[in-house]
C-alpha cells in the first residue's frame, strides 16, 4: 500500500517533467516564431502585398450559422484584396462562450481576436489576467479609423489600469432604465404612465389593474430593482451613490434608498401585485401571454417599437433615470486581441476595417445579398427567413454602419448618436475595481447576496425583519473589507486623475 | 542491482498480465497523471504569461493556502460541509438499499416481460437533465399552479409555499435523487445477481430452502463484494455534491440555502463574479483530499473485517 | 408456502437445455409477495416514466397553448410544429445522430477492451503488481489536474481538438468501471477455472478470451451499458473540444439550447433592448426543446433491451457450463 502511494507520487513527478518538456518545447518554437513575426511586422511595410495572407482566428459569441462557410468565403475574398488577411471565424453559443474562452485563454491556446464584455468572458478580468494585448500603441498605428468613429467615452471608459485592451463596439453608450408597460392594459385602465417616475408612483396603476384583472400579476417577475448607486463590482452591493460628491463607498443594502425600495416591494407583494412565488419564477412566459402590466428594462432609441414587434402587442415605456454611462455599459460588447497573437498588426487592421467599412460590416452581419437577405433601398434590407445566416448585430462591430430594417426609422443611427451624446457619466466610469486582495470575501459575500437579494427585490420577505439579518450576514462575510479595499483603490484612482 | 534483477524477473513472470494493463495504464498516464501537476494552481495566484500555460504556472506567485481560505473563513463553511456530507451519506445508504432491493425484486419477478418493462421504465429519469427535472419538480410544487397545492386545496388544506419552507427540502432532494438514480444503480446489482452460479440455488432448493432463505443466504452474500466496493467508491465522492440537484431543482432559491447550499453550489456562486481558477482548483483539491482520507479509512475498516473485499 | 405455476418462467428454464421442470415452482415468490413486488416496482417505474411521457406530450403541444395554460398532460391544442421545425431547420440533427452513434459504438467497444483487460489482470491474486495498478486506477477517481491542464493535454499534447477522438478518448477508461469489473472477475470467476485452462496449456490471453469472457457477460454488459450511456449522454467534452458543428453530438445540441436559455435569462438585465431581442431571437421554443429531449432519448431506450438480453444470455451460458 505505502509502496503504491510512493510509486504513484513518482509517476506524478515524472508526469510533471514530461509536461514541462512538452510544453517548454512548444514554448520555444512559439516564442521564436513570435519574435520572428513581430520582427517582420515591423519591417514589412512595403513588401507586404507579396506575402501569403495571414489567417486570423476570431472567436465570437452567438448562435452558430449554417451558411457561415459560404459567407466567410465572400468575406475572405474582400479582406484579402483590402488588407491581405483571411478570417477564420468561430461562433460559440451564448451559454458556452464564457467557459470555453476562459479555458482556451488560460491554457494558452492560440487565437487572434475574441469577443469580450462585461457579461460574457469578462473583459476586465481577462485584461488583468494578461490574456489580452495592450492596444494603446496599436490603436494609434492601425486603428485610426476606430478612433474616429467611436464616441471617445467608449475608449476612455474601458481602460483597465490606464490602458485599452479591447475595441468597444459602437452602439448605445449609456444605459437607461425604463418602466416598460403593456399598452393594452394601460389603455384599458386609462393609466397615465408619464406619472411613473419612481417605484412608489406605480402604486395607483398597479392597484387599478389588480382590481380589474384579478388573475393578472401586474409585476410579473423579479424585475431587478433600480437603485441609484454605481456598483464597484457587478453583483456585490458595494458602490457610491449616483449623485456622490465625496466618493465614499457604502454598503448599498444599508442605504435609505435600498430600504425604501425593499419596503415598497414588500407592500406590493402583500397587495398581490406580484406572483406569490416570484422569487423562484424563471423565464419570461408573461411576455407571451400578455398577463402583465409593468417591468423594468434598459432602453435604447426606438426600443418600444422593437418590443412591440417581438411581442406582437403594443409596448410603451417611461424612463426611470436619465441616460448614464456605466463601466458595464461601455464594456457591453468588445473585441480583444490575444496577448499571444502572432499578427497584432493585421488583427488591428481587420478590426479597423470592420468598424469603418460598410460593405464588410453588413456582409458579416447579414450575409450575402439575394441569399440571406433582399436589398430594399440603399440602406435598408429584409432578411430572408431561415436562410442560414443572421448574426446578432451588437456583438461584432460598429452598429452604425448597419443597414436598417424596413420598419426602422430613417434616422435610427442619428438618434443613437444623439442618445449617446445626451448621456451623463456615472461616478465610477473608468474606475475598474481590482478584486485580487479580497477574493475570499467576494466569494463569501456573493453567496449571501444570492441568498437574500431576490427575496428583497421581489418583496417576498419582510425587510423590517430580514434586512438587519442580511446586513449582519454580509458583515460576517467580510463586506467591510471589500468596502475598505474599494475605497482605497478609488481614492488612488481619483488622485491619479 | 540485485533488487533490479529480481524486479526484472518478476516483470518477466508477469509479462502477460502486464501487457494486459498496458493500454489502460498508458491512458491513465496521459489523461490523468500528466495533467495532475496542474493542481498546483491551487497554491498559486494564476497570472497568464505569453509563453503558455507552463510558463504561467511557474511565473505565477505562490500564495500558500490563500485560495482555500474562502472555503473555511465563511460562516457558511460549517453549513455547506454539513449539507454535503449528510445528503451524500443519505444518498449512499438509501441509494444502495433501494438499488439492491429493486435488483432483488426484479430478479424474483416471475413475469420476465413485465420485469423488463419495469426496468426500462426506471431507467428513464437518468436521461433527463437536471434542468428538465427542475421543470417537473416545479410543476408539482409551484404555489399557484402546482399539482400538490391543487391537491391540498381540494382536500381542504392550506396551500404550502414549497419554495420558501426549508423543512420540506431534505425530503424533496432525497426523493428526487433516489427517483433519478435507483433504476440506474440497480443495474449493477442485477448483473451481479444474474451472474450468480445457479448450482447454489439448485442445491438450496433440494435442501428445501425457502425463497427468503435463498435471498438471505445466497443472493446477498454473493453480491456483498460488489456492494462493498460500490460503497467504498461512493465514499470517495462524499464531499462532491451533484451540482444540478442542488442548484437547478431548488431553482437557486435564496430562502432555501440553509438546506440546499453544498460545497459545489457555494463555489459556483462565489466564483461567478471573479472566475478565479486557482480558487476553483483549490475547492476540487479540498474535496479530493477529504474523499481520499475517507476512502483510506473505510478501506482499512473493510480490510480488518474481510481482506478479500478491500479495495487494495 | 404455496407456489403457483405460471407459463412464462425463469430465463434459465426457458432454455431447452436446462430441463429442470420440477424446480419451477420454488423459483417463484408466493402469489401474495409476487403481487406486492409487481405493485411496488410497477408504481415506482410508473413514477419514473410519467415525467418522460409528459415531455413527449409537451413536445406535441401547441406553443401558444403551452404558454397560456402551462404544463398540461392533455393539452388544449396538439401540434407537430416542434418536430417539423427540427427537421426543417436542417440536417444538423441527423448528422448529430451519426456522431453520437459513432462515438457510442466505437467508444463502448474500446472501453470494454481496455477496461476488461486491466480489470482482469488486477483481479488475479498471482499478479505481482496488482496492488500498484489498482491504486493507479483508484487514485484517478479522486485526484485530477483540473480542467485547464486536461484541456492542454488533449489539445496541445495529443492534438485532438475538433476530432471525434476528443469525444472518445478522454472518457474511454473509467477507474470506476475497472474496479467494479475487478470485483466481478474476482467473485464470479473462480481461480479453479483459470487453473484448469492453464493446465491445458493455454496462455493468459487464451484463458481470458475463451474461459473468462464468456462467463463474464453480465459484468461486461453492465460496464458496456455504463460506457454507452456515458458516451450517449456526454456533452461536456463536446463543449470543450468541438468548434465544428459537423462534429457535435446530440446531447451537446440539447445542452447548448438549455445553457443558452439559462444564460440569457440570467443576463436579462444586461445590455439594451436591441441586444436582448437579438439573443432571444436565436432561442428555440419550449416545445422544440422538449422534442429534442425526446429525439435524444428514444434511441437509447430502444437500445436498452439489447443489453438486457445479454444479461439473460450470460445467465444461460452460466447455467450450461456446469
Amino acid at each position: 500500500m505505502r509502496k503504491s502511494v510512493l510509486l504513484v507520487l513518482t509517476f506524478i513527478m515524472l508526469a510533471s517533467i514530461a509536461l514541462a518538456g512538452c510544453s517548454s518545447g512548444s514554448k520555444d518554437t512559439k516564442s521564436s516564431e513570435g519574435t520572428k513575426d513581430t520582427g517582420t511586422t515591423d519591417t514589412q511595410v512595403t513588401p507586404e502585398k507579396k506575402e501569403d495572407p495571414v489567417t486570423l482566428l476570431w472567436y465570437t459569441i452567438g448562435g452558430p450559422q449554417k451558411d457561415q462557410d459560404k459567407v466567410l468565403t465572400e468575406v475572405n475574398k474582400y479582406l484579402q484584396e483590402k488588407i491581405n488577411v483571411k478570417l477564420d471565424m468561430k461562433v460559440i453559443d451564448w451559454g458556452d462562450y464564457s467557459q470555453k474562452m476562459q479555458v482556451i485563454a488560460a491554457s494558452g491556446e492560440p487565437f487572434d481576436i475574441a469577443f469580450t464584455s462585461s457579461w460574457a468572458f469578462n473583459y476586465v478580468e481577462g485584461a488583468r489576467k494578461g490574456y489580452f494585448l495592450e492596444l494603446d500603441e496599436l490603436l494609434n498605428q492601425s486603428g485610426q479609423g476606430i478612433k474616429e468613429v467611436l464616441n471617445p467615452a467608449f475608449l476612455e471608459g474601458s481602460k483597465v489600469n490606464g490602458h485599452n485592451y479591447a475595441i468597444p463596439t459602437n452602439k448605445e453608450l449609456p444605459a437607461q432604465a425604463v418602466w416598460r408597460f403593456n399598452k393594452n392594459l394601460v389603455d384599458k385602465y386609462k393609466l397615465d404612465i408619464t406619472q411613473a417616475t419612481m417605484l412608489e408612483s406605480l402604486a395607483p396603476m398597479l392597484k387599478a389593474v389588480k382590481a380589474g384583472e384579478p388573475d393578472v400579476y401586474p409585476i410579473p417577475s423579479n424585475i431587478g430593482m433600480y437603485l441609484p448607486f454605481d456598483f464597484a463590482l457587478e453583483g456585490i452591493p458595494v458602490g457610491v451613490p449616483m449623485n456622490t460628491t465625496d466618493f465614499k463607498m457604502v454598503n448599498i443594502w444599508e442605504s435609505v434608498e435600498a430600504k425604501q425600495v425593499f419596503k415598497t416591494m414588500r407592500e406590493y407583494y402583500q397587495a398581490g401585485y406580484l406572483p406569490p412565488d416570484v422569487a423562484t419564477k424563471q423565464g419570461n412566459d408573461f411576455e407571451k401571454t400578455g398577463k402583465w402590466l409593468v417591468d423594468k428594462q434598459h432602453t435604447v432609441p426606438f426600443a418600444d417599437i422593437q418590443w412591440t414587434e417581438s411581442m406582437k402587442y403594443p409596448i410603451v415605456s417611461t424612463p426611470i433615470h436619465e441616460p448614464l454611462v456605466f463601466n458595464w455599459s461601455v464594456t457591453g460588447s468588445m473585441q480583444a486581441i490575444s496577448a499571444k497573437t502572432k499578427y497584432p498588426k493585421q488583427a488591428m487592421e481587420f478590426l479597423n476595417l470592420l468598424n469603418t467599412d460598410k460593405y464588410l460590416r453588413n456582409l458579416i452581419n447579414n450575409g450575402i445579398e439575394g441569399v440571406h437577405y433582399k436589398r430594399l433601398t440603399a440602406d435598408t434590407y429584409e432578411p430572408i427567413p431561415d436562410s442560414g445566416y443572421s448574426m446578432p448585430s451588437f456583438t461584432l462591430g460598429n452598429m452604425f454602419l448597419l443597414d436598417k430594417l424596413k420598419a426602422d426609422p430613417a434616422d435610427k443611427w442619428e438618434q443613437y448618436k444623439k442618445f449617446n451624446d445626451s448621456a451623463k457619466n456615472a461616478p465610477l466610469l473608468g474606475f475598474q475595481f481590482d478584486p485580487t486582495n479580497v477574493m475570499t470575501e467576494i466569494a463569501n459575500v456573493k453567496n449571501a447576496v444570492d441568498e437574500f437579494g431576490p427575496s428583497f427585490n421581489t418583496g417576498s420577505v419582510d425587510p423590517e425583519k430580514m434586512l438587519p439579518k442580511a446586513i449582519e450576514k454580509l458583515k460576517a462575510q467580510g463586506i467591510e473589507k471589500i468596502i475598505a479595499e474599494a475605497q482605497k483603490q478609488l481614492d488612488a484612482w481619483r488622485a491619479s486623475k | 542491482m540485485k533488487g533490479l534483477l529480481r524486479w526484472l524477473k518478476l516483470v518477466g513472470r508477469n509479462k502477460a498480465l502486464l501487457l494486459m494493463v498496458l493500454p489502460g495504464f498508458v491512458w491513465f498516464l496521459l489523461f490523468c497523471y500528466l495533467p495532475m501537476p496542474g493542481a498546483l494552481i491551487a497554491f498559486k495566484d494564476y497570472q497568464f504569461s505569453r509563453d503558455g500555460f507552463l510558463a504561467s504556472m511557474i511565473e505565477s506567485k505562490w500564495v500558500g493556502f490563500k485560495n482555500f481560505e474562502y472555503l473555511f473563513k465563511t460562516e457558511d463553511a460549517y453549513l455547506i460541509v454539513r449539507n454535503t456530507l449528510l445528503y451524500n451519506a443519505a444518498f449512499i445508504i438509501l441509494g444502495t438499499l433501494f438499488a439492491v432491493l429493486v435488483a432483488i425484486v426484479i430478479s424474483e419477478i416471475a413475469n420476465k416481460k413485465l420485469a423488463k418493462i419495469y426496468q426500462t421504465g426506471m431507467f428513464l429519469p437518468h436521461f433527463l437533465s437536471w434542468v428538465i427535472v427542475s421543470y417537473f419538480v416545479f410543476s408539482f410544487l409551484s404555489v399557484d399552479k402546482g399539482v400538490l397545492n391543487q391537491f391540498l386545496t381540494w382536500i381542504g388544506a392550506d396551500p404550502e409555499f414549497w419554495y420558501t419552507e426549508t423543512k420540506f427540502w431534505p425530503y424533496i432532494l432525497i426523493i428526487v435523487n433516489l427517483w433519478k438514480g435507483v433504476g440506474y444503480g440497480s443495474v449493477i446489482y442485477l448483473a451481479a445477481i444474474v451472474g450468480i452460479d445457479k448450482s447454489y440455488f439448485e442445491a438450496a432448493m433440494i435442501d428445501g430452502a425457502s425463497k427468503w432463505q435463498q435471498i438471505r443466504n445466497i443472493t446477498i452474500p454473493m453480491i456483498t463484494p460488489i456492494i462493498v466496493i460500490m460503497f467504498i467508491l461512493a465514499v470517495g465522492g462524499i464531499f462532491r455534491a451533484d451540482f444540478g440537484l442542488f442548484y437547478q431543482v431548488p431553482r437557486d432559491t435564496g430562502a432555501l440555502y440553509s438546506v440546499t447550499n453544498v460545497i459545489d453550489t457555494f463555489v459556483y456562486r462565489g466564483l461567478k463574479v471573479t472566475g478565479n481558477i486557482g480558487m476553483s482548483t483549490a475547492a476540487g483539491l479540498y474535496q479530493s483530499v477529504v474523499g481520499f482520507i475517507l476512502v483510506l479509512v473505510t478501506n482499512f475498516i473493510v480490510r480488518k473485517i474481510n481482506k478479500e473485499q478491500a479495495l487494495f | 408456502m404455496e407456489h403457483r405455476t405460471v407459463i412464462d418462467s425463469h430465463p434459465s428454464l426457458n432454455n431447452p437445455r436446462a430441463p429442470r421442470k420440477k424446480l419451477r415452482n420454488i423459483h417463484h415468490l408466493s402469489p401474495f409477495w409476487n403481487a406486492m413486488a409487481h405493485i411496488g416496482i410497477g408504481l415506482f417505474s410508473l413514477a419514473c416514466v410519467y415525467p418522460f411521457l409528459f415531455v413527449v406530450v409537451l413536445s406535441f403541444t401547441d406553443e401558444q397553448s403551452l404558454a397560456k395554460n402551462g404544463y398540461k398532460i392533455i393539452p388544449e391544442q396538439w401540434s407537430v410544429e416542434a418536430y417539423t421545425y427540427l427537421f426543417r431547420t436542417g440536417n444538423q440533427l441527423l448528422r448529430s445522430y451519426g456522431v453520437t452513434l459513432f462515438i457510442t459504438v466505437v467508444g463502448t467497444l474500446l472501453t470494454l477492451v481496455i477496461v476488461s483487460l486491466y480489470a482482469y489482470a488486477i483481479s488475479r491474486s498471482y499478479f505481482h503488481f496488482r496492488g500498484f495498478f489498482s491504486f493507479v486506477a483508484f487514485f484517478t477517481m479522486l485526484f485530477g489536474g483540473g480542467l485547464v491542464p486536461s484541456y492542454i493535454v488533449v489539445t496541445q499534447v495529443l492534438h485532438l481538438k475538433d476530432t471525434m477522438w476528443a469525444l472518445i478518448l478522454p472518457m474511454c477508461v473509467s477507474a470506476f468501471s475497472i474496479l467494479i469489473m475487478r470485483t466481478f472477475f474476482k467473485t464470479m470467476v473462480p481461480d479453479a477455472i483459470i487453473e484448469s485452462g492453464k493446465i491445458d496449456g493455454a496462455g493468459e490471453f487464451r484463458v481470458f478470451l475463451y474461459l473468462v469472457l464468456p462467463i463474464s457477460l453480465p459484468g461486461l454488459a453492465t460496464i458496456g451499458l455504463f460506457a454507452a450511456l456515458g458516451y450517449w449522454n456526454d456533452w461536456f467534452n463536446a463543449l470543450l473540444y468541438i468548434d465544428d458543428a459537423r462534429l457535435l453530438p446530440l446531447q451537446s445540441l440539447l445542452m447548448k439550447v438549455e445553457t443558452n436559455i439559462q444564460f440569457i435569462l440570467q443576463n436579462a438585465g444586461v445590455g439594451g433592448a436591441a441586444d436582448r431581442t437579438d439573443m432571444v431571437r436565436t432561442l428555440p421554443a419550449e416545445t422544440t426543446r422538449m422534442a429534442m429531449v425526446v429525439l435524444a432519448t428514444v434511441p437509447i431506450i430502444f437500445a436498452y433491451p439489447f443489453f438486457q438480453r445479454y444479461f439473460v444470455q450470460g445467465l444461460t451460458i452460466g447455467a450450461v457450463k456446469e
